[in-house]
């Protein structure tokens, strides 16, 4: 039991800190290739270009939103960046100034960009923790300072971000796996274009954006918030799927549902097997009952009260259960530790739960404790010293 | 023997009768009992197997009820007290002694003789000491660390009496407390017990089912048939040869 509620916890502390760390006080908004079938438009070969997704008018009216404090816009340049000749899945990425604030991930090395880098399209770059793993030899540690080649244009890397969490942004994934450059300064080598092949046809996709970070100022209105963005977002975007939105605050709470009822299976399956072996701890009791009634009948006889039978028994009985309730924990804790060392992943065994089966152990202890106690108590002293 | 009230008596049985009813059968085993014992006595209940010693026995230590008749523990009809009285005075007034010892095998020596006193609330030094002091008397104080399994007959039956008289009871019942031992055990058991009669002054009332034991008492109650039987040889002094 201890077992199981220490893997649901484990689990259920994984989910949620990957949750928030998304930031329950926002909502994320993205941009999606729309799906191709059935569009027509796409194989016109006037319209070589395909534009999809959020754009500077979306953003200009967001940020005027109630309850919206800010909007950080991310854009993806959908440059193949290479490692030699290998591809990677890394991704060059034009981001606000106050990104690395309002993200999990914290500056390791270096430094972050300033608004003079801003303001003067420098050709800087804040690197993702994989980004060094992988453009880089693994002697180099000191990578801060060093030109990275993407393309044709190259960047100095002053700083070095990690994101403890892992966590993944909807369509250009994680922190890690960017490299992240001044948004004016991806602007003013990209444009919003982006060259495309497919196949044998070579196309633009125009995206202005791929993603906002829309923070909210209240939390306890997010959700009205989503419905005005996503109704918004509907009514300008038209019939084109272009686009998806994320509340990590709404997700939180499904988790937790999840988590709920996943806890309240594990609780029943528990329930029940306490249930049965209380039964069962109640049937041994009897047992005993009947083979020491001699003892009960010579104790009775030496000025026993009956309620001083009762309560030998019962507490033999709750002894009884406490010591299983300690052999359970002592189990419990020794597979939570054992999943956790082979399988990494990672198991909570709190005090209070350890507490928690101590008392319910005993509690079994006295429940089913209590009547074959009293029917100890009840022996008939005579017929009990007669049968011998 | 009249049935008025002496200073001297402890117990002071009034028509005492007891009928068992088993389905449609009422077997009637005592049939009108009276008899005093005295401070200071040794009296002894002689009977033939199934004469109701026993029974009357039980009556004595309070764990049966009669189904006629007063019983007066010094002074007091038990029948009117309520269970949890019942069982204050048999833990302080009454030594129970068993023919096969009933002593707990998975108590020591010491704990065996404690646990009268554990009833009776009394402090753990205290017990200790008593203990020490019931086992020497009994001449076992070397073996208080022993379980009973560890002891032969005759010094299981030596603990049960210290045990007995660990609450300093006004007196002890025995019911064959020699009908598991050899005849030199038994000899020897019956002499603590004249000891502790004669030197402590302890009041017993014994049950048995041999005659020979005779000798040993200040007063023998013959039991027949559920009655008492008032042949001559009804006053016996301990020592007459029969
Ligand atoms: N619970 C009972 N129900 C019916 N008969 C009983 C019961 N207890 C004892 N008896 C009967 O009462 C008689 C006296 O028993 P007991 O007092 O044990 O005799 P003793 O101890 O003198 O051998 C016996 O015939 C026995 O069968
Ligand atoms: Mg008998």
């Amino acid at each position: 039991m201890i077992a199981m509620l220490a893997i649901s916890e484990g689990a259920k502390r994984s989910a949620l800190a990957q949750i928030e760390a998304m930031g329950i006080d926002r909502i994320i908004v993205f941009s999606k290739r729309p799906s191709l079938t059935g569009k027509s438009e796409s194989s016109n070969s006037a319209s070589m270009i395909e534009r999809y997704g959020l754009t500077q008018r979306d953003r200009s009216h967001i940020e005027r939103m109630d309850n919206v404090d800010q909007v950080i816009g991310l854009f993806d340049v959908r440059k193949k960046i290479l490692k030699g000749l290998t591809r990677t899945n890394l991704k060059l990425i034009g981001c606000d100034i106050n990104f690395l604030n309002e993200s999990p991930a914290f500056l390791e090395k270096g430094r972050w960009f300033t608004p003079a880098d801003f303001k003067n399209n420098v050709p800087v770059c804040v690197i993702g923790k994989n980004v060094r793993r992988e453009m880089f030899e693994l002697g180099d540690t000191n990578v801060v300072g060093e030109m990275l080649r993407v393309d044709d244009k190259v960047y100095r890397i002053i700083g070095i971000i990690n994101n403890p969490y892992e966590s993944q942004y909807p369509e250009i994934g994680g922190q890690n796996d960017m490299i992240l450059i001044p948004q004016t300064t991806g602007r003013a080598f990209y444009k919003d274009y982006a060259f495309y092949r497919e196949g044998r046809s070579s196309k633009i996709i125009r995206v202005e954006f791929d993603l906002f970070l829309v923070k909210v100022n209240d939390t306890a209105y997010i959700d009205n918030t989503a419905k005005r963005l996503s109704g918004y977002l509907e009514k300008t975007h038209g019939e084109i799927a272009d686009w998806g939105m994320v509340v990590p605050f709404e997700l939180l709470k499904q988790q937790e549902q999840t988590q709920n009822i996943f806890t309240i299976v594990m609780g029943s399956i528990a329930g029940i097997s306490l249930i049965v072996g209380g039964i069962g701890i109640m049937n041994i009791m009897l047992a005993s009952v009947f083979e020491r009634r001699k003892e009960i009948g010579t104790r009775r006889a030496l000025g026993a009260q009956k309620s001083d039978i009762l309560l030998q028994f019962l507490i033999e009985t709750v002894f009884l259960t406490s010591l299983g309730g300690v052999i359970g924990i002592a189990v419990g804790v020794g597979i939570a530790r054992t999943i956790t060392y082979y399988s990494g992943m990672p198991t909570v065994y709190s005090w209070w739960s350890i507490g928690l089966s101590l008392v319910i152990s005993s509690l079994v202890g006295v429940i089913f404790g209590t009547y074959p106690a009293y029917q100890a108590a009840q022996q008939n002293p005579i017929t009990v010293l007669r049968s011998e | 023997m009249t049935t008025e009230a002496h200073g001297g008596d402890i117990v002071r049985l009034i028509d005492i009768r007891k009928t068992y009813i088993t389905g449609d059968l009422r077997v009637p085993v005592l049939k009108g009992i009276n008899a005093t014992v005295s401070r200071g006595e040794f009296v002894g209940f002689i009977g033939t197997s199934g004469s109701g010693k026993s029974t009357l026995l039980n009556i004595l230590g309070m764990l049966d009820v009669p189904t006629a008749g007063e019983y007066f523990l010094e002074d007091v009809e038990v029948g009117q007290l309520s269970d949890v009285e019942q069982a204050t005075i048999r833990n302080r007034k009454i030594g129970f002694i068993f023919q096969s010892f009933n002593l707990f095998a998975y108590l020591s020596v010491e704990q065996n003789i404690e646990v009268p006193m554990l009833y009776a609330r009394i402090p753990g030094r205290i017990r200790r000491k008593r203990a020490l002091e019931l086992a020497r008397r009994v001449g076992l104080g070397h073996r208080l660390g022993h379980r009973p399994t560890q002891l032969s007959g005759g010094e299981c039956q030596r603990i049960a009496i210290a045990r007995a008289l660990s609450n300093q009871p006004a007196f002890i019942l025995a019911d064959e407390p020699t009908g598991n031992l050899d005849e030199k055990t038994s000899n020897e058991i019956m002499e603590l017990f004249h000891e502790l009669n004669r030197e402590q002054g302890v009041t017993i009332v014994m049950v048995t089912h041999n005659p020979a034991l005779g000798p040993h008492y200040d007063k023998i109650i013959r039991l027949r048939d559920g009655r008492i039987d008032d042949t001559p040889f009804e006053w016996e002094v301990r020592g007459t040869p029969k």
